[in-house]
Protein backbone atom coordinates (compact mmCIF):
# COMPACT_ATOMS: atom_id res chain seq x y z
CA UNK A 1 0.00 0.00 0.00
CA UNK A 2 2.88 2.16 0.96
CA UNK A 3 5.02 1.44 -2.06
CA UNK A 4 1.05 1.93 -4.44
CA UNK A 5 0.68 5.71 -2.36
CA UNK A 6 4.38 6.99 -3.33
CA UNK A 7 4.07 5.62 -7.18
CA UNK A 8 0.30 7.44 -7.34
CA UNK A 9 1.93 10.22 -5.55
CA UNK A 10 5.08 10.50 -7.86
CA UNK A 11 2.62 9.99 -10.92
CA UNK A 12 0.27 12.94 -9.59
CA UNK A 13 4.19 14.92 -9.50
CA UNK A 14 5.40 14.30 -12.74
CA UNK A 15 1.84 15.31 -14.31
CA UNK A 16 2.08 18.38 -12.84
CA UNK A 17 5.45 19.21 -13.51
CA UNK A 18 5.36 18.70 -17.27
CA UNK A 19 7.21 21.12 -19.33
CA UNK A 20 5.68 24.41 -20.03
CA UNK A 21 5.15 26.55 -22.74
CA UNK A 22 7.69 29.41 -22.83
CA UNK A 23 6.79 32.83 -23.59
CA UNK A 24 5.54 33.43 -27.35
CA UNK A 25 7.98 36.14 -27.29
CA UNK A 26 11.47 34.49 -25.44
CA UNK A 27 12.96 33.46 -28.70
CA UNK A 28 12.43 36.43 -30.45
CA UNK A 29 14.09 38.49 -27.36
CA UNK A 30 16.83 36.57 -26.98
CA UNK A 31 17.74 36.55 -30.52
CA UNK A 32 17.50 40.40 -30.33
CA UNK A 33 19.82 40.44 -27.14
CA UNK A 34 22.33 37.94 -29.12
CA UNK A 35 22.09 40.60 -32.18
CA UNK A 36 23.06 43.51 -29.68
CA UNK A 37 25.70 41.88 -27.53
CA UNK A 38 27.38 40.70 -30.71
CA UNK A 39 26.61 44.45 -32.18
CA UNK A 40 28.72 45.62 -29.24
CA UNK A 41 32.22 43.37 -30.28
CA UNK A 42 32.11 43.36 -33.83
CA UNK A 43 31.95 46.42 -35.81
CA UNK A 44 30.01 44.69 -38.97
CA UNK A 45 26.79 43.91 -37.23
CA UNK A 46 26.80 47.65 -36.01
CA UNK A 47 23.53 49.50 -36.93
CA UNK A 48 22.80 52.18 -39.32
CA UNK A 49 22.60 55.08 -37.25
CA UNK A 50 26.13 53.61 -35.44
CA UNK A 51 27.48 53.63 -38.89
CA UNK A 52 26.34 57.29 -39.71
CA UNK A 53 27.70 58.46 -36.16
CA UNK A 54 30.95 56.51 -36.72
CA UNK A 55 31.43 58.32 -41.05
CA UNK A 56 30.46 61.82 -38.94
CA UNK A 57 33.35 61.21 -36.26
CA UNK A 58 35.60 60.71 -39.51
CA UNK A 59 35.01 63.56 -41.40
CA UNK A 60 35.64 65.75 -38.10
CA UNK A 61 38.43 64.03 -37.30
CA UNK A 62 39.69 64.58 -41.29
CA UNK A 63 38.31 68.11 -40.82
CA UNK A 64 40.72 68.78 -37.90
CA UNK A 65 43.81 67.09 -39.51
CA UNK A 66 43.47 68.99 -42.57
CA UNK A 67 42.97 72.21 -40.45
CA UNK A 68 46.00 71.06 -38.46
CA UNK A 69 48.39 70.78 -41.72
CA UNK A 70 47.34 74.29 -43.25
CA UNK A 71 47.64 75.83 -40.06
CA UNK A 72 50.72 74.39 -40.12
CA UNK A 73 51.86 75.21 -43.66
CA UNK A 74 50.86 78.97 -43.15
CA UNK A 75 53.04 79.20 -39.78
CA UNK A 76 55.71 77.58 -41.92
CA UNK A 77 55.19 80.38 -44.44
CA UNK A 78 55.18 83.27 -41.92
CA UNK A 79 58.35 82.39 -40.37
CA UNK A 80 60.18 81.89 -44.10
CA UNK A 81 58.70 85.39 -44.37
CA UNK A 82 59.91 86.83 -41.37
CA UNK A 83 63.43 85.73 -41.70
CA UNK A 84 63.84 86.97 -44.93
CA UNK A 85 62.65 90.43 -43.53
CA UNK A 86 65.24 90.10 -40.60
CA UNK A 87 68.06 89.75 -43.40
CA UNK A 88 67.25 92.02 -45.50
CA UNK A 89 66.69 94.50 -42.74
CA UNK A 90 70.58 93.01 -41.25
CA UNK A 91 71.59 93.74 -44.92
CA UNK A 92 69.93 97.39 -44.99
CA UNK A 93 71.82 98.32 -41.95
CA UNK A 94 75.66 97.02 -43.13
CA UNK A 95 75.02 98.93 -45.70
CA UNK A 96 74.12 101.86 -43.85
CA UNK A 97 77.20 101.39 -41.61
CA UNK A 98 79.78 100.88 -44.65
CA UNK A 99 78.15 104.08 -45.68
CA UNK A 100 78.64 105.78 -42.63
CA UNK A 101 82.34 104.62 -42.16
CA UNK A 102 83.30 106.01 -45.92
CA UNK A 103 81.41 109.25 -44.84
CA UNK A 104 83.77 109.51 -41.76
CA UNK A 105 86.67 108.54 -43.67
CA UNK A 106 86.20 111.02 -46.05
CA UNK A 107 85.11 113.99 -43.41
CA UNK A 108 88.47 113.15 -41.82
CA UNK A 109 90.56 113.40 -44.97
CA UNK A 110 88.30 117.01 -45.70
CA UNK A 111 89.66 118.13 -42.24
CA UNK A 112 93.42 116.92 -43.03
CA UNK A 113 93.02 118.89 -45.99
CA UNK A 114 91.90 121.79 -44.58
CA UNK A 115 94.51 122.01 -41.63
CA UNK A 116 97.76 121.46 -44.42
CA UNK A 117 95.90 124.68 -46.57
CA UNK A 118 96.33 126.76 -43.79
CA UNK B 1 34.59 20.08 -31.08
CA UNK B 2 34.27 16.79 -31.02
CA UNK B 3 32.63 15.07 -33.99
CA UNK B 4 30.95 16.48 -36.98
CA UNK B 5 28.35 18.48 -34.86
CA UNK B 6 27.86 21.96 -36.14
CA UNK B 7 25.75 24.18 -33.42
CA UNK B 8 22.97 26.02 -34.80
CA UNK B 9 21.89 28.51 -32.12
CA UNK B 10 18.22 29.25 -33.24
CA UNK B 11 17.72 25.82 -33.02
CA UNK B 12 19.16 25.29 -30.22
CA UNK B 13 16.71 28.02 -28.62
CA UNK B 14 13.99 26.20 -30.57
CA UNK B 15 14.79 22.97 -28.79
CA UNK B 16 15.36 23.68 -25.14
CA UNK B 17 13.32 27.35 -24.53
CA UNK B 18 10.31 24.61 -23.13
CA UNK B 19 12.98 22.92 -20.67
CA UNK B 20 14.92 26.48 -20.04
CA UNK B 21 12.13 28.14 -18.68
CA UNK B 22 9.93 25.56 -16.85
CA UNK B 23 12.75 24.78 -15.01
CA UNK B 24 13.02 28.68 -14.29
CA UNK B 25 9.57 28.91 -13.47
CA UNK B 26 9.53 25.86 -11.30
CA UNK B 27 12.46 27.07 -9.44
CA UNK B 28 11.21 30.76 -9.14
CA UNK B 29 7.19 30.44 -9.53
CA UNK B 30 7.85 33.83 -11.05
CA UNK B 31 7.11 34.53 -14.94
CA UNK B 32 8.87 37.18 -15.59
CA UNK B 33 11.85 36.08 -13.55
CA UNK B 34 11.82 32.76 -15.38
CA UNK B 35 11.63 34.61 -18.65
CA UNK B 36 14.83 36.61 -17.63
CA UNK B 37 16.90 33.75 -16.33
CA UNK B 38 15.67 31.84 -19.93
CA UNK B 39 16.81 34.95 -21.99
CA UNK B 40 20.15 35.01 -19.76
CA UNK B 41 20.51 31.11 -19.67
CA UNK B 42 20.39 30.77 -24.12
CA UNK B 43 22.51 34.17 -24.02
CA UNK B 44 25.38 32.74 -21.71
CA UNK B 45 25.19 29.46 -24.23
CA UNK B 46 25.92 31.62 -27.38
CA UNK B 47 29.02 33.13 -25.53
CA UNK B 48 30.25 29.30 -24.39
CA UNK B 49 28.81 27.66 -27.95
CA UNK B 50 32.58 27.12 -28.94
CA UNK B 51 32.77 24.95 -25.62
CA UNK B 52 29.33 22.70 -26.63
CA UNK B 53 30.61 18.95 -28.31
CA UNK B 54 27.02 17.56 -28.76
CA UNK B 55 23.33 18.41 -28.40
CA UNK B 56 23.10 16.29 -25.67
CA UNK B 57 25.87 18.67 -24.18
CA UNK B 58 24.20 21.73 -25.09
CA UNK B 59 20.94 20.25 -22.93
CA UNK B 60 23.02 19.41 -19.86
CA UNK B 61 24.59 22.63 -19.80
CA UNK B 62 21.26 24.42 -20.23
CA UNK B 63 20.24 22.31 -17.25
CA UNK B 64 22.77 23.50 -15.18
CA UNK B 65 23.17 26.98 -16.09
CA UNK B 66 19.46 27.20 -15.57
CA UNK B 67 19.09 25.63 -12.43
CA UNK B 68 22.19 27.43 -10.95
CA UNK B 69 21.05 31.03 -12.43
CA UNK B 70 17.46 30.73 -10.62
CA UNK B 71 19.26 29.86 -7.49
CA UNK B 72 21.24 33.00 -7.99
CA UNK B 73 17.65 34.68 -8.39
CA UNK B 74 16.42 33.59 -5.56
CA UNK B 75 19.24 34.31 -3.43
CA UNK B 76 18.93 37.62 -4.44
CA UNK B 77 15.25 38.30 -4.09
CA UNK B 78 15.77 36.85 -0.48
CA UNK B 79 18.80 39.35 0.03
CA UNK B 80 16.52 42.34 -1.49
CA UNK B 81 13.83 41.10 0.76
CA UNK B 82 11.26 39.89 -1.55
CA UNK B 83 9.18 36.57 -0.37
CA UNK B 84 10.04 33.63 -2.49
CA UNK B 85 6.79 32.56 -4.72
CA UNK B 86 5.65 35.85 -3.89
CA UNK B 87 4.49 37.15 -7.22
CA UNK B 88 2.81 34.14 -9.06
CA UNK B 89 1.50 35.14 -12.16
CA UNK B 90 -2.12 34.11 -11.74
CA UNK B 91 -2.51 33.36 -15.51
CA UNK B 92 -0.04 30.25 -15.00
CA UNK B 93 -2.44 28.81 -12.49
CA UNK B 94 -4.88 29.26 -14.73
CA UNK B 95 -3.41 28.09 -17.65
CA UNK B 96 -2.89 24.88 -16.08
CA UNK B 97 -6.13 24.04 -14.25
CA UNK B 98 -7.24 23.76 -18.06
CA UNK B 99 -5.07 20.79 -18.66
CA UNK B 100 -4.29 19.29 -15.01
CA UNK B 101 -5.34 18.58 -11.68
CA UNK B 102 -6.16 20.86 -8.74
CA UNK B 103 -4.04 18.22 -6.76
CA UNK B 104 -1.10 18.96 -9.62
CA UNK B 105 -1.74 22.63 -9.14
CA UNK B 106 -0.78 22.42 -5.06
CA UNK B 107 1.47 19.69 -5.71
CA UNK B 108 3.24 22.79 -7.39
CA UNK B 109 2.65 24.87 -5.06
CA UNK B 110 3.89 22.85 -2.07
CA UNK B 111 7.10 22.11 -4.22
CA UNK B 112 8.10 25.51 -4.15
CA UNK B 113 8.09 25.66 0.02
CA UNK B 114 11.02 23.00 -0.23
CA UNK B 115 14.48 23.89 0.22
CA UNK B 116 16.08 24.95 -2.85
CA UNK B 117 18.51 22.20 -3.49
CA UNK B 118 15.51 19.44 -2.72
CA UNK B 119 13.23 21.29 -5.12
CA UNK B 120 16.35 21.53 -7.93
CA UNK B 121 16.82 17.41 -7.48
CA UNK B 122 12.70 16.87 -7.23
CA UNK B 123 11.98 19.00 -10.58
CA UNK B 124 15.08 17.62 -12.88
CA UNK B 125 13.65 13.82 -11.58
CA UNK B 126 9.93 14.44 -12.51
CA UNK B 127 10.26 17.28 -14.91
CA UNK B 128 13.08 16.18 -16.92
CA UNK B 129 12.77 12.74 -15.78
CA UNK B 130 16.41 12.59 -15.19
CA UNK B 131 18.22 9.36 -13.19
CA UNK B 132 19.80 10.38 -9.85
CA UNK B 133 22.98 10.04 -11.49
CA UNK B 134 22.28 12.58 -14.37
CA UNK B 135 21.00 14.98 -11.74
CA UNK B 136 23.87 14.79 -10.11
CA UNK B 137 25.60 15.15 -13.06
CA UNK B 138 23.59 17.65 -13.72
CA UNK B 139 24.30 19.61 -10.56
CA UNK B 140 28.02 18.88 -9.81
CA UNK B 141 26.87 16.98 -6.71
CA UNK B 142 27.63 14.02 -5.10
CA UNK B 143 25.08 10.71 -6.07
CA UNK B 144 24.66 9.84 -2.09
CA UNK B 145 23.72 13.86 -1.93
CA UNK B 146 20.78 13.84 -5.13
CA UNK B 147 19.63 10.86 -4.05
CA UNK B 148 19.26 12.22 -0.05
CA UNK B 149 17.70 15.33 -1.61
CA UNK B 150 15.37 13.41 -3.37
CA UNK B 151 14.15 11.21 -0.52
CA UNK B 152 13.88 13.99 1.63
CA UNK B 153 12.13 16.46 -0.64
CA UNK B 154 9.75 13.64 -1.87
CA UNK B 155 9.09 12.36 1.79
CA UNK B 156 8.78 16.17 2.81
CA UNK B 157 6.39 16.80 -0.37
CA UNK B 158 4.55 14.05 0.82
CA UNK B 159 4.03 14.65 4.14
CA UNK B 160 2.94 18.37 3.69
CA UNK B 161 0.60 17.16 0.84
CA UNK B 162 -1.07 14.78 3.38
CA UNK B 163 -1.52 17.21 5.84
CA UNK B 164 -3.02 19.95 3.24
CA UNK B 165 -4.11 18.20 0.38
CA UNK B 166 -7.66 16.77 1.41
CA UNK B 167 -7.90 15.74 -1.82
CA UNK B 168 -5.43 13.81 -2.46
CA UNK B 169 -5.70 11.93 1.02
CA UNK B 170 -9.50 11.42 -0.10
CA UNK B 171 -8.44 9.80 -3.38
CA UNK B 172 -5.91 7.65 -2.15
Amino acid sequence: MQFEVIDEFEREIRESLERQPPPASLKRKVMERRWQNRAQLDPSHTSARQRSRMIWFERIAASLVLAGVAGSAAIGHYAVERRKGEEAKQQVFTALRITNHAFQVMNAQLQQQGKDSH
Amino acid sequence: MAGDWQPDFEQLVDEHQSMVFSLALRMTGDRGLAEEIAQDTFLALDVNLGKIESSQHACLWLRRVAISRSTDALRRRHARGFGQWAEIDESHGARKLERGSALGIRIEALLATLPEAQRAAIILRYQEDLSPEEIAATLGAPLATVKSQLQRGLKLLRAKAESQLKEYIRAV
